[in-house]
This record gives C-alpha cells, sequence and structure tokens, in this order.
C-alpha cells in the first residue's frame, strides 16, 4: 500500500508505541520513518512479563485505566489472534486479609465492564493444581498471556507492509530545528557508522523512559519519572492461566506463564538514568517469597533469568517509588506548552494499551498536519509477526 | 561505573561490577568500511553476569558503537543469539562464571550478518513452511468430568469464551519434560516452545555447507503441524517436508537439539517427521504419529 | 522523492553481509570443525571422513588386485610390503573406520528413521563400548598377538 497524504512523520523509538503509532498512521496514509537505536522492543517493551491486562488489577483504586484495558484487551484478541494464550487469569485469596479485597475487586470489576466470576478454593485449584493449597477464594478474570514482542511485531510488519520505513540501529542524537519548528533529526546509523540527517513534517517521541532525554534535544520539558522492577524468569511452566495475588499492588504480586517458564514479578523504585539499571539480590529473593504464596513449588524452581526493566511513568519525580504515578499514558504537544512545533510526545502507558495509546496520539499528529483520517487499527487484523522478517513490500 | 540512587530496601548489587574481570572478544563489522575485526574490552563481571549484561555494559561505557540484538532478557524473544567461545547460546542467559578468563563473542553462524553482533534473521524465517502459527493446545486433553462445556458466564453481564480448542489426544513426547505436578483439569493453550532464535540453524553442519537446506527450526515447526494441524492438511506438511532441501538433507547431527535453549527438541522433531514420511499411512484424521 | 534516499546506510543495508562459519576454512568445511560440539557432531563429522577414507581404499584396493593381472612376482613383492608390521598398522586404522563407519551408521539409521530417537545416546555409547572392544580385539590380531 502506498502512502497517500504528503506528510511525513518521524517516530523516534522503536517500541510497542511507536509500533502502534507507525501502524495507525500507515494505515491513514501518511509516509511514517521509524527509527529506534537498537532493535525493535529492546527498550521496556520487550521486558514486561508478558500479561495482557483484562484492567482487575486497576479496577479498584483507577476506574479508568481498568475500563481502558478491558477494552483494549478485547481489541487485541481481535485484531491479533493466535498471538495470546486466552486461558484467563485468577485473583488468588492466601490469607483472610486478602479476603477483605474481593468485594472492591469484584465491584471494581464490573463497574468497569470487566468480567469477572467467583470461584471456590476447590475450583480454583481443579483449575490450576499448583497453587497454594491454603488458598481461602478465587476470582477469574479475562487476562491473557502474550509474547511482547511478538505482538508488537505484528504492528511493525503491517506498518512496513503498508509503507512505512522502519529502520532498528537509527539512533538519533540530535533534533533539527528552526525558528521554533523542528524539522527533523540528525541520526547515526549503527550499521554503517556514518551520521546523516532525516526530515519530517512532525517528529514524534516515542522513546519511552528516554522521552525526556529525547525532548530535551529540541528544548521542550516532558516530565518522566523512569521507574524500574525487576522480574524472575524460573525454569518450569506451574500455571496455564496467570495468578494474581488478591490484593493492592505490590511486590511480586503475580506469576505469568510464558512457554516453558514462570515469570515472578515486580518490584518499583525510581531512576534518573533508565539505561543503567541494576537487579539487586534482594529484590529476587522477594520475588521468590512472595511468588511462592501463590504457587509453593517457585520456591525451588531453578532461576533461568533476573532483569529490570523501567516503566515511562508520567509525572515528576517526587514520587517514592512509583507506584503512585497513574498508569494512564499522555500525548504533549509541545507547540502548546513550550512554544516548538512540529514535534509531540506520547508517553507513559501499559502494554496493554498501545493501540489506545497509538490512536490518540495519531489523531493528535492528524490535526497537526491537516490529516482528516479515521483511526481503523481497532478492526484491522494484523499481519503475523514473521511478515517483519519478509522482504518489505516496496513503499 | 555510574552513580545511581540504590532501590529501596538494601544495598545496589550491580549486575556487573564486584572484583572479577573478564576479557571480551568481541567481533566488529561495520558496512561501508570493510573490516572484520575483533576488539577487547576489560569488563568487571559479578556471580549473576550474563554475556549479554557485559555486552550491554561495553555498550554503555566504553563503545557506543557496538550494535547488539536483544529485547526480552530473558530468554523468551529468542533475540540475543551469539556464539560465545564457538558455542551457540543466548546471551542473555549465559553466564560469564561458565567461562574463562577471556571469552570470544560472534554472531551466529549461517547467517549474514548485519553488523558487529547482529544477524539478519529474513534468511531464518524464509526458510519456515508457509504458515506456522504459534499457539497450539497445552496437548492435555480435558478429562470433562463435570461437564464443563466451555463456556463462561461472568458477573456483569459479558460472555466470555475462552479459546478452548477441541480436545487433543495426549501427544507425550518423552523428550519434552516440562515440570508439572499433574496435568490440567481443563483444555489450555500456549505458545509454542520454539523461540525462534536460530540458534539451531548455526549449530547444524549441514546448514554450514548448504545455503538452501531449510534448517532444523523449520522443519521441527512442520513437525508440530503433524502434531497439531490447526487447519493445515497433512498432506501439504508432508509435500514440504520431502522436498530435497528439506528433511532427508538432515544428517542426524543432533547440534540443533543441544544448542536449542527452548527445549524445542528440534532433532527429535525432525525424525518423527522422517518417522510418518517412511512409515506413515495415508492422511490419518486423528493426526496420530 | 522517497523519505528512504534521506537516510544514511540505506544502500548499505541493502548489500549481502558476511556469514559467520565454523571452522578456520573455506564456508563449507563447518562441518569438519569439532570444536563446540556434541558428540552428535563429531561422530557425523568422523562419519564422513572414514566414507572418504573407505571409498579411498576401495579404489586403492582395486588398483592393487589388478596387480595379480601383472603377474605372481610383482604380486609377491607388493605382498612382503604390505604385510610388515609397520604397514599393518595401517591396517588397523582401516578397520577402526570401518567399524566406527558401520556401527555408527547402524545408529545413524535407526535414529534417522525416528526409531529409538530416545535411546539415540545409549546406541551411542554401547557402540562406541562394542566398536572399541572389536577394535582392539581386531589390533591383537593383525599385529599378530594372536594367532
Amino acid at each position: 500500500m502506498h502512502p497517500q497524504h504528503d506528510a511525513h512523520v518521524l517516530i523516534v523509538g522503536g517500541g510497542a508505541t511507536g509500533g502502534g503509532l507507525a501502524h495507525d498512521l500507515a494505515l491513514r496514509g501518511l509516509r511514517v520513518t521509524l527509527v529506534e537505536r537498537g532493535e525493535v522492543t529492546s527498550g521496556t517493551s520487550g521486558r514486561h512479563h508478558g500479561l495482557l491486562h483484562s484492567g482487575a488489577r486497576y479496577a479498584v483504586g483507577d476506574r479508568e485505566a481498568g475500563v481502558e484495558c478491558i477494552r483494549e484487551n478485547m481489541i487485541l484478541k481481535r485484531i491479533a489472534p493466535g498471538t495470546f494464550e486466552c486461558n484467563d487469569g485468577l485473583f488468588v485469596a492466601v490469607c483472610d486479609e486478602d479476603l477483605e479485597y474481593i468485594e472492591p475487586l469484584i465491584e471494581g470489576c464490573t463497574g468497569a465492564g470487566i468480567p469477572v466470576q467467583r470461584l471456590s478454593a476447590a475450583e480454583a485449584l481443579r483449575l490450576e493444581p499448583n497453587l497454594n493449597p491454603d488458598l481461602k477464594a478465587a476470582v477469574r478474570v479475562p487476562d491473557a498471556t502474550v509474547d511482547p514482542m511478538r505482538l508488537i511485531l505484528r504492528f511493525f510488519a503491517t506498518a512496513r507492509h503498508n509503507g512505512a520505513d522502519i529502520r532498528p540501529y537509527m539512533e538519533v542524537i540530535g533534533l533539527l530545528a528552526h525558528d521554533g519548528v523542528v524539522t527533523g533529526a540528525a541520526v547515526h546509523d549503527h550499521v554503517t557508522g556514518k551520521e546523516g540527517e532525516i526530515h519530517a513534517d512532525l517528529v514524534v517521541n516515542a522513546a519511552g523512559p528516554w522521552s525526556e532525554r529525547v525532548a530535551a534535544m529540541a528544548g521542550a520539558q516532558v516530565p518522566m519519572t523512569p521507574s524500574p522492577g525487576v522480574l524472575l524468569a524460573l525454569r518450569g511452566r506451574y500455571c496455564n492461566m496467570v495468578i494474581n495475588r488478591m490484593h493492592k499492588s505490590g511486590d511480586g504480586d503475580i506469576v505469568v506463564p510464558q512457554r516453558g517458564l514462570s515469570i515472578i514479578g515486580t518490584t518499583s523504585w525510581v531512576v534518573e538514568d533508565p539505561d543503567d539499571l541494576s537487579v539487586p539480590e534482594d529484590h529476587v529473593e522477594r520475588m521468590y517469597a512472595e511468588g511462592s504464596k501463590l504457587i509453593p513449588a517457585l520456591r525451588h524452581a531453578e532461576r533461568r533469568a533476573a532483569w529490570a526493566a523501567a516503566r515511562p511513568l508520567v509525572g515528576s519525580a517526587g514520587a517514592a517509588t512509583g507506584r503512585e504515578l497513574s498508569r494512564t499514558f499522555q500525548t504533549f504537544d509541545h507547540a502548546n506548552q513550550d512554544g516548538i512545533e512540529g514535534f509531540v510526545t506520547i508517553t507513559g502507558g501499559k502494554a496493554t494499551t498501545l493501540r489506545g495509546m497509538a490512536e490518540l496520539c495519531a489523531d493528535v499528529v492528524c490535526r497537526k498536519l491537516g490529516v482528516d483520517e479515521p483511526c481503523r487499527t481497532h478492526q484491522t487484523v494484523l499481519l503475523p509477526h514473521t511478515a517483519y522478517y519478509s522482504e518489505a513490500v516496496a513503499a | 561505573m555510574s552513580e545511581e540512587k540504590p532501590p529501596p530496601g538494601g544495598p545496589t548489587v550491580t549486575q556487573t561490577g564486584q572484583d572479577d574481570t573478564r576479557r571480551f572478544r568481541v567481533y566488529r563489522y561495520k558496512r561501508g568500511d570493510g573490516g572484520e575485526r575483533f576488539d577487547e574490552f576489560e569488563v568487571p563481571v559479578g556471580p549473576y553476569t550474563t554475556v549479554l549484561d557485559a555486552l550491554r555494559w561495553i555498550k554503555q561505557h566504553k563503545d557506543p558503537s557496538l550494535a547488539l540484538r536483544f529485547s526480552c532478557l530473558h530468554a523468551s524473544c529468542g533475540t540475543c543469539g551469539m556464539q560465545v567461545d564457538g558455542r551457540e547460546a543466548l546471551g542473555c542467559v549465559c553466564s560469564v562464571q561458565d567461562h574463562g578468563e577471556e571469552i570470544t563473542v560472534e554472531p551466529l553462524a549461517n547467517l549474514p550478518v548485519l553488523t558487529d553482533l547482529v544477524v539478519e534473521m529474513n534468511g531464518f524465517f524464509r526458510r519456515f513452511p508457509h504458515e506456522h502459527p504459534i499457539i497450539r493446545s497445552s496437548g492435555f486433553s480435558a478429562d470433562g468430568e463435570d461437564g464443563e462445556d466451555g463456556e463462561l458466564h461472568l458477573e456483569g453481564g459479558h460472555e466470555v469464551m475462552l479459546d478452548l480448542p477441541s480436545p487433543v489426544p495426549l501427544h507425550h513426547h518423552p523428550l519434552h519434560h516440562h515440570h508439572r505436578a499433574a496435568p490440567p483439569a481443563v483444555d489450555f493453550v500456549r505458545l509454542e516452545d520454539c523461540i525462534e532464535c536460530g540458534l539451531c540453524l548455526s549449530a547444524c553442519p549441514v546448514a554450514a555447507t548448504s545455503h538452501d537446506y531449510v534448517g532444523p527450526a523449520a522443519l521441527a515447526a512442520a513437525e508440530r503441524l503433524l502434531e497439531e494441524p490447526r487447519g493445515v492438511k497433512r498432506d501439504d506438511v508432508l509435500a514440504w517436508a520431502s522436498r530435497p532441501e528439506g528433511v532427508w538433507r538432515c544428517h542426524v547431527g543432533l547440534e540443533c537439539t543441544r544448542a536449542c535453549p527452548a527445549d524445542a527438541i528440534p532433532a527429535e522433531r525432525i525424525m518423527a517427521l522422517r518417522r510418518e514420511l517412511m512409515f506413515g499411512g495415508p492422511d490419518d484424521k486423528e493426526g496420530k504419529r | 522523492m522517497s523519505a528512504t534516499d534521506e537516510l544514511p546506510g540505506t544502500a548499505e543495508r541493502e548489500q549481502p553481509g558476511p556469514i559467520r562459519h565454523k571452522g578456520p576454512g573455506p564456508g563449507e568445511s563447518g562441518w569438519l570443525d569439532p570444536r563446540g560440539r556434541g558428540h552428535g557432531g563429531r561422530a557425523m563429522a568422523l562419519h564422513r571422513v572414514t566414507g572418504l577414507v573407505i571409498v579411498f581404499y576401495l579404489y586403492l584396493h582395486l588398483g592393487v588386485l589388478s596387480m595379480l593381472l601383472i603377474g605372481s612376482s610383482a604380486w609377491s613383492s607388493f605382498l612382503s610390503v604390505v604385510t610388515a608390521k609397520s604397514f599393518l598398522a595401517f591396517e588397523v586404522v582401516l578397520i577402526a573406520a570401518v567399524l566406527f563407519h558401520g556401527i555408527n551408521g547402524i545408529r545413524v539409521a535407526f535414529v534417522g528413521s525416528g526409531i529409538a530417537v530416545t535411546r539415540e545416546r545409549a546406541m551411542f555409547w554401547a557402540g562406541t563400548v562394542i566398536g572399541t572392544i572389536a577394535v582392539i580385539f581386531a589390533a591383537l590380531h593383525v599385529l599378530g598377538a594372536l594367532s
């Protein structure tokens, strides 16, 4: 498919946000170039535990996030079939204190339109025999497991086949500006070691936790608080459903199956530099401890990997742990707040809402460029992820 | 080493830090300036440092031009394949402690290098059968005891159907170990084990010689289609596999299963495919092996 | 004008890149390099080498037999060379090659047909043990310790 509009958009950042946006804009017929300094999804987007949220985790404290999640959950299952383990999830109460959360949880989910089902301990154990035998009750929700990279690759594949130029290993080293208008980017190509310039009608900053750094290249402000957490992958598939702890968000309260591994997550703290993340051993130990409250056998499972990923939380550093900041996303039109034209930032968000985030940002982009095209990503089935690796249809 | 605010709850224990130092010989290649060469770097390592951690440290602190391919950091995406001391590994789970004072890192073999340690995966994916779905049944049959019909009637008035495939016979592959206390009572679906990392193609002695050979990953994908057709016709799969560059090019080196980080057992699947071709009957509706 | 013209490195990315291969020699010799390989890859390499050795020996053998056409004196002098102890050592190597190729061939034939795949390791070690005993026996016999 050839681009139908002349407007050229340059997207900085090849994660879920960039991929979703490249797809949306390419589908609306714009010319899209996306540059990413490493492999696509090599930032935060590839590293999460692979949960497709039902929104239940947020429905109690943040109803808006819950509504967003369940809507996007259903859309993604429709536009990317064959990429999710649609096995649902359980919220499990392992102590009496947890049981106090069950009514708010069910009420919150029902209010947000998230399907829920109460289960007895026996029913839960029948579904998942490895659960803590002392569990009190469980609630079933439409969580799903996803391979993070492969879902996002479907967006990239479709964008590429619709004419977008997806360019990994090309790092933005500066933004070009003239008279308060951003006109493109200076880039360094890691394949050749050469440098060059890309000119565009609009530059979108989709660099996740690095958004603040990229925005600063144009003298713009983005209140970004990178908030890492540790995740732990253990050998063995101990569950088929996503297992959540039935309590307020806390450390190590989820176990997600990923092929032959079980992922326990996560913790939360704040940093300045999203590139240099430590993996403190006490956080790993905490994952083992909390995870084995849900599935006791995890205590003795062999460690496959422990890693950290920085959430891109919107809001200023004033937060102590990062859990206080909202998980919703925001688009910043820098013309409004910094007096800089031709430059938009989209940041924040969760993996589950990537398509919705992209729609919001694409609407802003199109409005700025005077392009009148509706979003169709909610109803367009994506190409398989392997299509990303086939020779792209020439633009 | 950059200063950073320690996370709450304890002292920072960085992955790269502490007293141990290793010398990394890293393959370098940039297009346009011609040369393939090896660069050397001294890297501080700790008890849990992986080769990928060390490479990212090099990129962060010594040479930002080093191009690396990675994504999930936990052997799930399959993008960080490389050769470490001549042996295939995923960098993110290859512990530095399993290697010596000097560690040589090169890109995967048998695929063209894009830059430094990054290979072009187009050639890898081109070899696969046209359709190879990545979701399958968990392999256990529903016990059907309490007549669960697969429909879930939930509070809130929404009906959510689980994507339950029709029950399939138990294909218990004797080499397929997954730690489970008991088979699940309900049909679940799951992602295929194969993470498309290319380590098997790099390790294969036949792929070293022949650029046409489809390779272990592609053949294993075909065998999984026989195990669970998911709409693909058995005869099509067998015809695809029995081409000259297909299953008969394998010479039983078994290096692919040895290299596989994801228990996808490609060698065993290739042999199962060959058994089907030699001894299997005409289209068998039950898909028995 | 296409946006891709502006991007540096576009032409270079479209070039075919170098391919890393195992082994110090030309690309096609990667199968021969035993470094970093397991028992399967090494057995395969040795199977190919012994196969070549056996083929080579077959031609040699036929060539040698053709000496019978020349006359008994040529044959006798040839025999005195090949029955010398030093030369018999080559015979033992040849026997080892034939035994390896044959026994490993049985293992490959089974496994490669999808039969007894789970017992491949056992077959390999059993074959190694049988083959080693046979070679020792042959060596002792050929080199004259037994009669």
